[in-house]
């Protein structure tokens, strides 16, 4: 987390700038929906026991970054899937009425998906990573509502991280890579094959 | 262990029995054997059977029991939490209650919660925690069985059915399997179901309703059964529209969305909402869609809302329609409400009301006012805009008018209403009583008027008001003799002049006049013009009481105070307003200040305030300031006179002892030539000058020459001068002889008869002393030419000088010579010394038979008690 302040360079940094303002938002948002629930549902701070439940290739420095941007595209892709899952499951189980937690649901579920759309922009065309999602609600042992209830917060652990995740990225792109992001991506991906090589 | 009868099942001819365990089985393992007992005697047990629990090591993960439970508000429950394997137990929190576990096996730990409250929106979270994850957890839903009741069907087609409940008390459960569900005559109610509302429909009506709502902790049967007819619900009627509208009447017409309405017998209500103009109105009829609305008020917005309800077997108002405007037509004005009021013998003016909107029945766009007299022909109209509410008139020859005053609209002309001028009644000309008010309000009766055919006229007027006044009245029915005037059309601490006149078809006639306030106030103002007038140790107060508009009230006395420093002291209260004057008396010579306050029954004014410093009067002055004085000093000379007339031997030994003749040895008696008596060459100047005298004031000093040349013009003596008077003295006398040598004698610069050619002698002396100063008491006077001793006690500071100054071995000084003049008093630190020593007086008169005479004035006479 340590270096996500605000520090007024996406202001001139053009596209890219704009899209790590909008991780930077989300990943508060997400804080804030996580501290949101547990309030709610009384349930302790300690962490869920399963770690997260997105995971992806490791984000070692001899990628590039905009392989970076892709791999972690992939896995906020996951995360926006789980989320939709969890809030169709939640409807059906618990009461429909509107609140806030219900409000700050939706409006992440909704700056999530303008998130992805943002760092489809940054991407490296034709490159293409998946990420997996190591546990599905259905496959656990126990069934039941504080099943869900866990699943629901380890989603938003998951968001919490990976957005995170993909602010820190975003901020430190270089400021070429944002003037052209299709050919700087096309540039990058040449510079990544040749440090493969 | 646990002793139960179990009976064979006839069918199988097995036996089975149930055990309901408190605590879920999956928390441990169970075991169970069972022995059979008949009498006394019993079988072996049974092998051991054990349902394993799921903290057995094959099951390592993290569990807890039981899952989803709901559970009635109130009871207890027992929850279990499994440790995984290797992982610590640190709690289990109910809610965000934290329990006290008990272990039940390595891995699992129990709580049990009592007297459960009901859960919130998602049940109520148990969750079993380590040191640092969240564990496992369950959830329990607490809630209440179903509440529903008060089930009732009715129709609003005249055909199908609509059943509708109250809700009843919260369930608290809103999972969705937790939830209420209905049925109605065993059909799924969709829209309860669905949580809309409480509300089930049928497409027709049946006799009789039966609906069930069920949920996991319960379940509610409610009934209704009636007749459709019994049940009519109306919908609202459509297309509501005004088809004529009047002045005082409209025709509304509507329509009905259910054709079946047509047929059915109905009431409608209908209600009109206008500026205090509101009422509902009933109409009835088979399948009614038009009424006409009657008693409107011209020009007056409406607002109608009509709903109606079946007549027979009236069940409910039907739904309302929704509000239309109607706006009714303007009519004429009503007649004008019209007085005069006479404000002298032949000027008054004529006042009406202005119309309500209930009277006006349009916005009035004017007045016309009509007067006639007996000597003109005819009505002279006169036309007044919508503001003006009164017109002055003015009678000519003293002869009563009738004056017609109509209201104007768009519509046309009110009727006129004519009134003929009063005669006028000064107030002066009456004798008015005064009128008191009961609870701000004047309660007026009168006697009854044979005259009085068109009733009476209560009119009340500020009193003393001259001009636009703000007239008023009120007319009374001639069977009533009496009338309260209320205080909402009267000012609190305004005095009122109330008349009563006699309404007929002439001049209406007075009655009677009364006075009053409806509230009496404290005096807005003081008194006036309070002025203080001394009269010796007296003072007269007077003033004049304030004008009437400030007086609030009728004034009942006045008080007077003295006001000291702090507060003030009452002296005296008048309780007759008509005195307006007071007199303070037996005042010592000071500063006085005094409040004079008027009060009504309300209290007193804040006061007039006035200052007045006692002084004495001329003659007191005169007496005290000159007589008195005078009169003590007279007093005092004529004791003085008394007691010197009665001392008189004593006084003139005192001052003016008898000046024993000279005796001269030898033959004195024929001159043998002039004695040349040459005066010392060293004159007094040696003396005077001694340094070691002070001459500031006290002493003698030499008196320069231009001094004594400017006196010697002067010969009266100037008793206010600070100049030593034995100078003067000494001037004096030298002047009397020897005029022309004081000026040419420079050698002295004193007073020294140096050069005198009469007189030779130095006057050492002239009377015996009588003073202490012995060298003047005892010897007498002694010629200077005699050769004698010197004085016994010299002054010390001259002493060396007569000692040195050979020619003056023999001089006696004139230690008593001031006695010659009261003056000299004032230098008796001079005596005895030499610098007095000199005079130009003659020690020996020409005649020895003739005594000195050193004054010839009255006073001597009168000590030595000549004539």
């Amino acid at each position: 987390m340590a270096g996500r302040g605000t520090n007024g360079r996406h202001g001139s940094r053009g596209h890219a700038g704009r899209t790590a303002a909008l991780a930077r938002l989300l990943h508060k948002e997400c804080i804030q929906l996580l501290e949101l629930y547990r309030n709610s549902e009384s349930l302790p701070s300690s962490p869920v026991d399963g770690g997260y439940l997105v995971s992806i290739p490791p984000l070692v420095p001899q990628l590039s970054d905009a392989e970076k941007i892709s791999i972690l595209h992939a896995a906020l892709k996951e995360c926006l899937r789980l989320l939709e899952d969890v809030i169709t499951r939640e409807d059906a189980e618990f009461s429909d009425e509107d609140s806030e937690y219900k409000r700050k649901w939706k409006t992440v579920r909704d700056r999530l998906g303008h998130l992805l759309a943002s760092t489809e922009q940054l991407l490296v065309e034709g490159q293409k990573f998946e990420a997996k999602v190591k546990e599905e609600l259905d496959g656990q042992a126990v069934s039941g509502s504080f099943r869900l209830k866990m699943w629901i917060v380890r989603v938003l652990q998951d968001l919490v991280h990976w957005t995170g995740q993909t602010s820190d990225t975003l901020r430190s792109l270089p400021a070429e890579v944002e003037k052209a992001p299709k050919t700087m991506s096309r540039r990058t991906r040449r510079g990544a094959e040749k440090i493969r090589k | 262990m646990e002793t139960v009868a179990v009976k064979t099942d006839p069918v199988t001819g097995l036996h089975s029995w149930t055990w309901h365990s408190p605590l879920p089985l999956e928390c441990t393992s169970h075991s169970a054997h069972i022995r059979a007992r008949n009498q006394q005697s019993v079988s072996q047990w049974s092998p051991l059977q054990t349902i394993p629990g799921w903290d057995i090591p094959e099951k390592s993960e993290s569990n807890m029991f039981p899952q989803d439970k709901v559970v009635p508000v109130g009871s207890n429950m027992t929850f279990c939490c499994i440790v995984k394997e290797k992982e610590d137990f640190k709690e289990i929190m109910y809610g965000r209650q934290e329990m006290s576990a008990t272990r039940l096996s390595r891995r699992t730990y129990a709580i049990t919660a009592t007297n459960q409250p009901v859960s919130g929106n998602t049940g109520t979270n148990v969750i079993c925690c380590s040191q640092r994850l969240t564990l496992t957890g369950a959830v329990v839903f607490v809630g209440y069985p179903p509440g529903d009741e008060g089930l009732v069907c009715e129709t609003r087609d005249l055909a199908s059915a609509e059943c509708s409940w109250k809700k009843g008390r919260d369930t608290g459960l809103r999972m969705r399997r937790s939830r209420t569900k209905y049925t109605l005559n065993g059909r799924d109610c969709l829209e309860a179901n669905e949580r809309k509302r409480w509300w089930c429909s049928s497409k027709a009506w049946e006799q009789s309703w039966t609906l069930v709502a069920r949920n996991p902790l319960g379940t509610v049967h409610l009934m209704d059964s009636a007749q459709l007819t019994d049940r009519v619900h109306l919908l609202a009627p459509v297309n509501v529209t005004a088809v004529e509208v009047k002045a005082w009447s409209a025709t509304l017409q509507w329509s009905w969305s259910v054709a079946a309405y047509k047929k059915l017998e109905m009431v409608c209500q209908l209600q009109l909402f206008a500026h205090e103009l509101n009422s509902t109105r009933n109409y009835s009829g088979p399948g009614l869609s038009s009424v006409v609305l009657e008693s409107l008020w011209p020009d007056v917005d409406y607002t109608v809302t009509l709903y109606c309800g079946s007549k027979h077997g009236f069940w409910k108002w039907g739904d309302k329609s929704a509000p239309y405007r109607i706006h009714t037509k303007m009519d004429r004005p009503d007649a004008l409400d019209v007085w005069m009021w006479m404000d002298s013998s032949n000027t008054g003016c004529v006042f009406w009301k202005p119309l309500s909107v209930r009277k006006s029945h349009g916005a009035l766009v004017g007045y016309e006012v009509s007067q006639s007299s007996a000597e003109e022909d005819g009505w002279t109209p006169v036309s007044l805009p919508p503001g003006n509410f009164s017109y002055p008139i003015i009678l000519n020859n003293g002869s009563d008018i009738t004056v017609a005053v109509a209201a104007r609209n768009p519509a046309g002309l009110s009727q006129p209403s004519t009134v003929t001028t009063p005669a006028y009644r000064a107030d002066s000309q009456l004798s008015m009583s005064e009128l008191l008010s009961t609870n701000g309000s004047f309660v007026l009766s009168w006697q009854p008027n044979a005259n009085a055919s068109s009733g009476y006229a209560v009119e009340w007027v500020p009193t003393g008001c001259s001009g636009l006044c703000p007239v008023d009245w009120k007319k009374v029915p001639e069977s009533d003799s009496s009338f309260t005037l209320n205080s909402d059309s009267l000012v609190a601490g305004v005095r009122y002049t109330v008349s009563v006149y006699a309404l007929s078809t002439g001049a209406p006639t007075l009655l009677q006049r009364w006075q009053g306030y409806s509230q009496e106030m404290t005096p807005s103002q003081s008194v006036r013009e309070l002025l203080p007038n001394q009269s010796g140790s007296d003072v007269l107060l007077s003033w004049k009481a304030t004008a009437m508009e400030n007086q609030r009230g009728f004034i009942r006395g006045y008080t007077i105070y003295l006001a000291n420093a702090a507060h003030l002291e009452l002296i005296a209260n008048i309780s007759d307003p008509e005195v307006q004057s007071y007199r303070v008396k037996g005042l010592s010579l000071s500063s006085y200040k005094f409040v004079v306050k008027a009060y009504t029954s309300a209290g007193e004014d804040a006061g007039a305030t006035v200052a007045i410093k006692m002084e004495m009067d001329t003659a007191d002055m005169l007496f005290v300031g000159i007589l008195v004085p005078l009169g003590i000093m007279f007093c005092c000379l004529i004791l003085i006179s008394i007691c010197c007339y009665k001392k008189r031997e004593w006084v003139k030994k005192a001052f003016y002892p008898e000046i024993p003749g000279p005796k001269v040895p030898g033959d004195w008696s024929s001159p043998q030539g002039p004695l040349d008596v040459k005066p010392s060459p060293h004159s007094l100047v040696h003396i005077v000058e001694s340094p070691e005298w002070d001459f500031t004031k006290e002493g003698l000093f030499p008196v320069p020459e231009e001094e004594e040349e400017s006196e010697n013009d002067n010969i009266e003596v100037d008793a206010d001068s600070d100049e030593p008077a034995l100078l003067r003295y000494y001037n004096q006398v030298v002047g009397d002889g020897s005029h022309g040598n004081q000026v040419s004698d420079s050698s002295g610069s004193s007073n020294t008869s140096v050069d005198s050619t009469q007189t030779e002698i130095t006057y050492a002396g002239i009377q015996s002393p009588t003073s202490s100063q012995g060298a003047c008491g005892g010897g007498g006077y002694r010629p200077q030419m005699q050769s004698v001793i010197g004085p016994a006690e010299p002054q010390i500071e001259f002493e060396a000088d007569f000692q040195d100054d050979g020619l003056h071995a023999g001089y006696k000084p004139q230690c008593s010579w001031q006695l010659d003049s009261p003056e000299a008093e004032n230098f008796s630190g001079s005596l005895g010394s030499p610098t007095s020593v000199t005079s130009s007086q003659f020690l020996i008169p020409e005649s020895s038979e003739e005594k000195p005479q050193p004054s010839n004035t009255w006073f001597h006479n009168f000590l030595s008690g000549k004539s």
